[in-house]
């Protein structure tokens, strides 16, 4: 490989060090994982919205050759508590229903059995009666008196809500020339179906009361604590270890801690280790979705299209049960509430609000695709409203550029960011006049031809704090409440006697490339080659350095586990030129580490290969400079000092660093078939310094097709009895490489001061723009308001009779 | 769901009565039908095996006869359930003389859910009504013999 240049790997489209296992089907992921004595588990769900549980009886099932056992409600309400979640409200969350059913898909009981067909076949033999209760699925009516209740001991339905107020929003209604409305919006509940789905395994060894639970979880690592303390376990005595590879998870994986403790009580109870890989039905009916979402949002505009303020009514839509991280979904954009514009003045009226549908978390862009569906929709109704070219209207209100770092009215820090340029070249690249024209000349053929415009605020690391904004100010003032703050990741680098480099990354990566993206940075600091450096990417609660914060969501790796790996770098490159210094006798800071060699600067034949200088450090520590420890290694952890708790305003930095994003997407509608054609899709980020492009322009991609899926295709659909519709790939329509439309991707880079290496996370990226940019662009086309998704065919269909019905 | 129709019988309307409410009768016409037992007065047992698209399985339940009114209408509520999910529903019958035999008209609000309702919610309505016409048919068959 070439010598590297002075900024050595980073920026480099170095290619993936995992790629040469996973093409190659050497790959390890959960159900690659075995164990001696290993049983199989089946999970009995509800085929029920809403009942009480009568009776449940597994007699039948027990008797069945092969069987080891049952795990049923009552021995889940007997041996664990009710999961811990961020709401003062007294839900009694556990791994399976208890008392009612409240979604259908709710697991039920657990068997145990010598083979998976043996547990299906018993599971279908357990007998429960269930009492139908009336339904509710549509979260704004579940608030109204009346609706159906499913948890009697709160006594509402909403499970959340907080009224945040951020400036003057009175005022700037009053002020105002223009009230903007944008109506009820619905954004849906969809996913992100990864290849691989949920997979667990759980061993008690009785003599030490230890649980270890395989699974493909990623974190964060917070819910390591919660599963411990609903399974009554101390943490040191529950181990939690993850494969190297995982078949994606887009953050539907930090959702399967309940199925770490149910599986984890179904080992305990029944005595033997219980595996359990979770099938495509399953995933689709109840593993976890993005938040369907009911809002309003009101802007207060000057006749020039200044936006002066915003009040959006929200209601959250988190299904049957509140689980951990929700309501996170209202919060976690709390810092960049106000997107990429400049006004100070907000209401956020948020509410959490049970139904009876599946349960919700995080799924790529969480909460920011919600939030930019209404803002965005609200900019295009104000430009429409008041005859102002869509794209002219954002550029009137972007934060400029000599105003970064930039402190929002909600507590963010915007750390850095050139908005109106990167607005100004997706414009350019979409040759936005022209396709202005382009509009003009179908329209006059009668075509139907439609551009969207969007900015959006792309952010990453969140900080662990934000997600108690959703807790009232009074109860975060009392002295016994344990204030939740930080977004810390711990790197380690180690260099091996014979100057062989490993890096440890408690990360759990899921498909994001972190083993090059490391190496690419460890090589870096080292003066090597990535392939160098052997990166370790399976993770083991044990031996792997954790918090509360680890884990791979939130896009957090390029700005906060790469800033940890460059320090922990550094410390060791400090380490090696101390070593040799002492060896030379020169200073430290006169050598250079590169090519593999620690020399002096301007005399390369004066100096040690790197495999002698580690040889030192481990073979002879009495040789080492005084004082120094022997060996040769380094841990830093990485934190950002603005990642401080809410203060008693609500004002929380909710993330540590913020991109940017602006897209112009160009489509046509065919008014026969209500089909929507993607014409052009320009995307344009600016994310500071980026390490690997080739992986950033992979992760767009991703991202973009995730929106398009959620604004076209997606929806994991209920009827109004609270039956699941789209339980097969038949029903729930996931677009594949043929809906894929080439993408324009360009950046801007402005570098993060925040950072080691001033790069920011993009991983969610166009997944928090597509829903937003194509509404505006089907809008656009149509000449109506486009106030839900997905476009399928048959609404956009009906929207096309009511724009010819009005024109 | 909501299905509804009718469906004429060759028969006077006593003789397709009587064979509406006969378990045996419908026992064998019931289609997918393993067993069906009376528990009590026009209360049956049924084992029952039906296959949506790829979704198949056996449902156990309850069938109730009420507001009998021979030989003119009855109402009848099902309740089952097994691996697939399960069926609830309520049907009101009517049977009306027609020249040359007996017309019966019915009307039902079905609901089904679970796995039943998830793969195969597009091809119910059609599986039922396919059912329902092949219950009948049978029905027909089973009075044409016994002439």
């Amino acid at each position: 490989m070439a010598t590297p240049q002075h900024s050595g790997w980073i920026g480099k489209r170095v290619k993936r060090l995992e790629d040469p296992r996973l093409l190659t089907g050497r790959g390890t992921f959960m159900d690659d994982v075995t164990l001696p004595n290993l049983h199989h588990a089946a999970i009995l769900r509800s085929p029920h919205a809403h009942a009480r549980i009568a009776r449940v009886d597994a007699s039948e099932a027990l008797r069945l050759p092969g069987i080891r056992g049952v795990l049923l409600p009552d021995d889940v309400a007997r041996m664990s508590r009710p999961f811990g979640v961020g709401t003062t409200v007294p839900v009694k969350y556990y791994p399976t229903a208890v008392g009612k059913v409240r979604f259908v898909g709710e697991p039920v009981a657990v068997v145990v059995a010598k083979s998976r067909y043996l547990a299906e076949d018993a599971a279908e033999l357990i007998r429960v009666e269930y009492e139908p209760l009336p339904v509710v699925t549509d979260p704004e009516r579940a608030t109204e008196p009346g609706a159906p209740l499913l948890h009697e001991e709160i006594g509402s339905n909403v499970a959340n809500h907080r009224l945040l107020q951020y400036g003057d929003i009175e005022r700037a209604f009053r002020e105002a020339d223009r009230i903007v409305r944008t109506g009820r919006l619905v954004f849906p509940k969809y996913s992100s179906t990864p290849m691989e789905g949920y997979g667990v395994i759980a061993s008690f060894d009785a003599a030490s009361a230890l649980l270890t639970v395989w699974s493909n979880f990623h974190g964060p690592f917070v819910m390591h604590p919660l599963v411990a303390r609903s399974l009554k376990l101390p943490e040191n005595k529950l181990r939690f270890i993850c494969p190297t590879d995982n078949g994606g998870s887009f953050g539907l994986k930090t959702s399967i801690f309940p199925y770490l403790a149910l599986i984890g009580l179904a080992a305990m109870k029944i005595g033997v280790p219980v595996k359990w890989i979770e099938d495509r039905q399953e995933h689709l009916l109840a593993s976890s979705s993005g938040t369907d979402r009911v809002s309003y949002l009101e802007g207060a505009f000057t006749k020039e299209g200044v936006l002066l303020g915003v009040r959006m009514k929200i209601y959250d839509n988190v299904g049957g049960y509140i689980r951990s991280p929700e309501p996170a979904c209202l919060y976690r954009p709390a810092g960049n509430y106000v997107g990429p514009y400049a006004f100070r003045h907000l209401e956020m009226d948020c509410h959490a609000v049970h139904t009876n549908k599946s349960l919700t978390g995080p799924n790529r862009g969480y909460g920011c695709q919600q939030l930019y569906f209404g803002l965005e929709r609200l900019m295009d109704l104000g430009a429409r409203e008041l005859g102002i070219d869509p794209a002219e209207l954002r550029r009137k209100n972007l934060i400029p550029t000599e105003a970064m770092p930039y402190t929002t009215p909600t507590g963010g820090i915007y750390d850095s960011g050139d908005y109106p340029q990167a607005l100004e070249k997706a414009l350019a690249l979409a040759n936005y006049p022209a396709l202005r024209e382009e509009q003009r000349r179908a329209r006059a053929a009668g075509r139907l031809f439609g551009i969207g415009v969007v900015c959006c605020v792309d952010p990453s690391v969140s900080n662990m704090g934000y997600v108690t904004v959703g807790i009232d100010p009074e109860v975060r003032k009392r002295s016994d409440y344990q204030a939740k703050s930080g977004a810390a990741e711990t790197a380690v680098v180690r260099v091996d006697p014979m100057g062989n480099v490993t890096a440890v990354i408690s990360t759990v990566p899921h498909g994001q490339g972190h083993e090059t993206t490391t190496a690419q940075i460890v090589a870096t600091e080292l003066g090597l080659d990535p392939e160098d450096v052997t990166v370790v990417a399976d993770f083991d609660s044990f031996t792997h350095i954790w918090s509360v914060a680890t884990g791979t969501y939130s896009s957090r790796f390029s700005s906060i586990t790469a800033s940890a790996f460059a320090m922990a770098a550094r410390q060791v490159r400090d380490k090696l030129c101390a070593v040799v210094g002492h060896h030379l006798g020169v200073l430290p800071e006169d050598l250079v580490v590169a090519g593999g060699r620690i020399f002096v600067g301007g005399d390369p034949d004066r100096g040690v290969p790197l495999k002698q200088a580690a040889g030192m450090a481990h073979w002879n520590p009495l040789a080492l400079p005084k004082g120094m420890e022997p060996g040769l290694q380094a841990m830093y952890t990485f934190h950002f000092p603005t990642a401080q708790p809410p203060d008693e305003q609500d004002r929380v930095d909710s993330s540590n660093t913020y991109g940017f994003i602006a897209e112009v997407v160009a489509v046509e509608v065919d008014p026969e078939t209500g089909k929507v054609e993607i014409k052009a899709y320009v995307t344009v980020h600016d994310a500071g310094t980026i390490i690997n492009p080739m992986i950033v322009e992979g992760q767009i991609y991703g991202g973009a097709l995730h929106g398009i899926g959620g604004a076209l295709y997606e929806e994991l659909a209920y009827g109004e009895d609270g039956q699941f519709l789209a339980r097969t790939f038949m029903d729930y329509l996931v677009p594949g490489a043929t809906e894929a439309p080439r993408l324009v991707i360009d950046h801007v880079v402005s570098p993060s001061p925040f950072t080691t290496l001033g790069s920011k996370g993009l991983g969610e990226s166009s997944a928090m723009t597509a829903p937003a940019a194509l509404a505006n662009a089907v809008a656009d086309a149509l000449g109506v308001h486009v106030d839900t998704l997905p476009l399928k065919p048959e609404r956009v269909w009906r929207w096309v009779r009511q724009a010819r019905g009005t024109r | 769901m909501t299905l509804d129709g009718t469906y004429e019988f060759p028969a006077p309307r006593a003789k397709v009565w009587a064979a509406l409410l006969d378990p045996a009768v419908l026992g064998r016409t019931l289609p997918g039908c393993d067993k069906l037992e009376a528990i009590g007065p026009g209360e049956y047992r049924a084992i029952v095996k039906v296959g949506v698209a790829a979704v198949k399985g056996t449902f156990e339940g309850k069938v109730k006869l009420a507001d009998l009114e021979p030989p003119t209408r009855y109402r009848m509520s099902l309740e089952g359930s097994g691996g697939p999910g399960f069926v609830r529903g309520e049907a009101s019958l009517e049977l009306a003389d027609v020249p040359g035999g007996t017309r019966v008209s019915y009307r039902a609000d079905v609901q089904v859910g679970g796995l039943i309702a998830g793969v195969g919610q597009r091809m119910l309505g059609g599986v039922a009504r396919m059912m329902l016409e092949q219950f009948f048919t049978r029905i027909a068959t089973e009075i044409g013999a016994a002439a």
